[in-house]
């Protein structure tokens, strides 16, 4: 039997698997900071924007600490035979942090996404802060997190049809 | 052109490249949308993605576009794109076990943990040219559309009790507290994930457990050459970005070809996934989950027979590209571990981390496109005078004179050379 313990499933490893809908954490309409930048970083660009633009309009204006920046993250994977980490690809995406009234606010998003990344980084900040449009954005992400648990139920329900246990031939 | 040693025709040049851009621009037949390709041509996008090394679908459809379908050059735009792009870090390790399933298949084992799940596929359907085009002139991909109601209860755990295929051995009993039994089918979430072949194999002592204690950093091609003797994660590296028909050929030489360094493996997974990227808060130093890309992911088993090697337990190779490609997922398993066995004996590890790169390959191959006037003609010019010192020997042999580098020659050199 194995008795070597993989580097691998490290409890860091696992907690970065979880997803703002696993564990429980979200109570009270609220989210961790890390599931609020997830969910952020997946909401449609208008709504983060639009939001951003009354979070700005009501209470002084941000100040940019970094970018808007375009690059690219390394997707670094750990294998599992060998439990070797390699670089898979790179892909393209967005940071921006900002500061608002002495409170940070920081995003990424996938793609080529200036503005979006901006407002979400606004809208971290906002509710980091538990300024006035704090639970609106609390609010924006529990739509994007139900959005994505119905668009992932869906996309299940159409490939659990898929599943197949196929026979062996009897000779 | 900086390497070739020629230059002017640049209105020849700029009207060459006016004929590309017009023809793309103003064909007959509607523009091509990004949205187009991203949504119906997705194995192309993902293909220039991963042979490109940049998930970025956008970017990777107008290359295609751009490049009227090469995937090759629309490969090579989106890497060199990247090459002007600022690296804003890197994910943390991410263990793709958890990674939701599209597809999953398990070819080595009939009742595997989790489920056999065929996905989005025609892998198992017969497929003959569709070309009955409706009256709007668009392939009808809607025409044969049908709606299949499949009652499965996807939260049922008694399929995957380790049941190994072929000799009715029974590893688990049903209802035993196994590998596969332990990790539901469903997580907590309602996604479907599920554990490993490679661990029910190890849980029955059948893998050499190559398992390591350390764990080095990952090489980074980009950064640092290429060349054997790299660690095993630049090889992995490479595969991941290489060119698919490269993989594949390379592993179909060594399997049919003169090369003969593969045996033909078993699959234990092959899957289609998606990926979360959990990158590290700047504050908090939390894992943040920014996005998700598709990723193709396979284990190769390999039955050990070598007389080093330890013939009772099977060893495994490992595969994984960006986007959904199979052909290149499964070329890779086969030749990580091919590399394993090899041990450097053959050029097998060279032949891999040199040759497999499709731009680096193409873009050798183009060249000789260019202008090569100054190398050929230095080579006529050779031709020349070698012609014409045959000719001078030639007439001074008839002659009985000796020819010019017979004057200061040995005698018996002089001699045999007659």
């Amino acid at each position: 039997m194995s008795t070597i313990d993989p580097p691998a499933r490290t409890e860091r490893e696992q907690q970065a698997r979880r997803r703002p809908t696993d564990d429980g954490r979200r109570n009270g309409g609220g989210w961790t900071r890390e599931q609020r930048c997830e969910l952020l970083a997946a909401a449609p660009p208008d709504d983060v924007i639009g939001l951003a633009e009354r979070a700005v309009a009501e209470g002084s204006p941000p100040q940019l600490i970094v970018g808007p920046e375009v690059g690219t993250v390394v997707v670094q994977v750990r294998e599992p035979v060998v439990g070797d980490r390699f670089h898979l690809t790179e892909v393209l995406a967005t940071r921006a942090e900002i500061d608002l009234d002495g409170t940070r606010g920081w995003a990424m998003r996938l793609g080529d996404e200036p503005i979006p990344t901006l407002a979400a980084a606004v809208l971290d900040a906002e509710a980091t802060a538990r300024r006035p449009l704090a639970d609106e954005v609390m609010a924006l992400c529990d739509r994007v997190a139900d959005e994505r648990a119905a668009a992932e139920h869906q996309e299940w329900s159409v490939l659990a049809a898929t599943t197949v246990q196929f026979e062996e031939l009897d000779r | 052109m900086g390497y070739a040693a020629a230059r002017g025709g640049l209105a020849a040049v700029a009207a060459a490249e006016h004929l590309v851009r017009n023809a793309r621009r103003h064909s007959d037949a509607a523009p091509l949308q990004v949205d187009q390709l991203t949504e119906r041509q997705r194995l192309a996008v993902d293909r220039v993605m991963s042979e490109g090394s940049l998930w970025a679908p956008a970017l990777a459809a107008a290359a295609l576009i751009q490049a009227e379908g090469d995937i090759i050059e629309a490969a090579q735009l989106l890497r060199s794109h990247r090459s002007t792009l600022p690296r804003l870090g890197t994910t943390e390790p991410i263990d793709p076990t958890g990674a939701p399933l599209l597809r999953r298949v398990v070819p080595a084992y009939q009742n595997p943990p989790g489920p056999q799940l065929l996905g989005r596929t025609v892998d198992y359907s017969g497929r003959l040219l569709e070309c009955r085009p409706p009256a709007s002139g668009a392939m009808d991909d809607t025409a044969d559309e049908t709606v299949v109601d499949v009652d499965v209860d996807i939260t049922d755990r008694s399929a995957g009790h380790g049941e190994l295929a072929g000799n009715g051995h029974r590893a688990q009993e049903p209802g035993a507290d196994d590998a596969g039994a332990a990790e539901p089918v469903i997580a907590a979430d309602g996604l479907p994930r599920c554990g490993r072949l490679l661990d029910l194999l190890r849980d029955l002592d059948l893998l050499v457990d190559r398992r390591r204690r350390d764990d080095p950093s990952p090489y980074d091609i980009t950064r640092d050459p290429v060349r054997p003797g790299v660690p095993r994660s630049a090889r992995l590296a490479t595969m991941a970005r290489a060119e698919t028909g490269a993989l594949v050929n390379l592993w179909y030489r060594n399997i049919l070809g003169p090369d003969d360094h593969l045996h033909e493996v078993t699959l234990g997974e092959v899957r289609h996934a998606r990926l979360p990227l959990p990158v590290t808060h700047p504050h908090s130093g939390r894992p943040v989950v920014v996005g998700h890309i598709r990723v193709t992911e396979v284990e190769a088993i390999e039955d050990l027979d070598g007389p080093e090697e330890d013939r009772t337990r099977f060893d495994a190779g490992y595969g994984l590209c960006a986007g959904h490609n199979e052909r290149k997922a499964i070329a890779m398993a086969n030749l990580d571990i091919a590399v394993h066995r090899d041990g450097g004996r053959s050029g097998l590890e060279q032949s891999v981390l040199v040759t497999t790169d499709g731009l680096d390959a193409s873009g050798f191959l183009e060249h000789l496109k260019l202008p090569h006037y100054v190398t050929f003609r230095s080579m006529v010019e050779r031709k020349v005078a070698m012609a014409a010192r045959q000719r001078h020997r030639r007439t001074a042999y008839d002659d009985g004179r000796p020819t010019i580098g017979e004057r200061n020659a040995p005698a018996d050199e002089t001699s045999s050379a007659r």
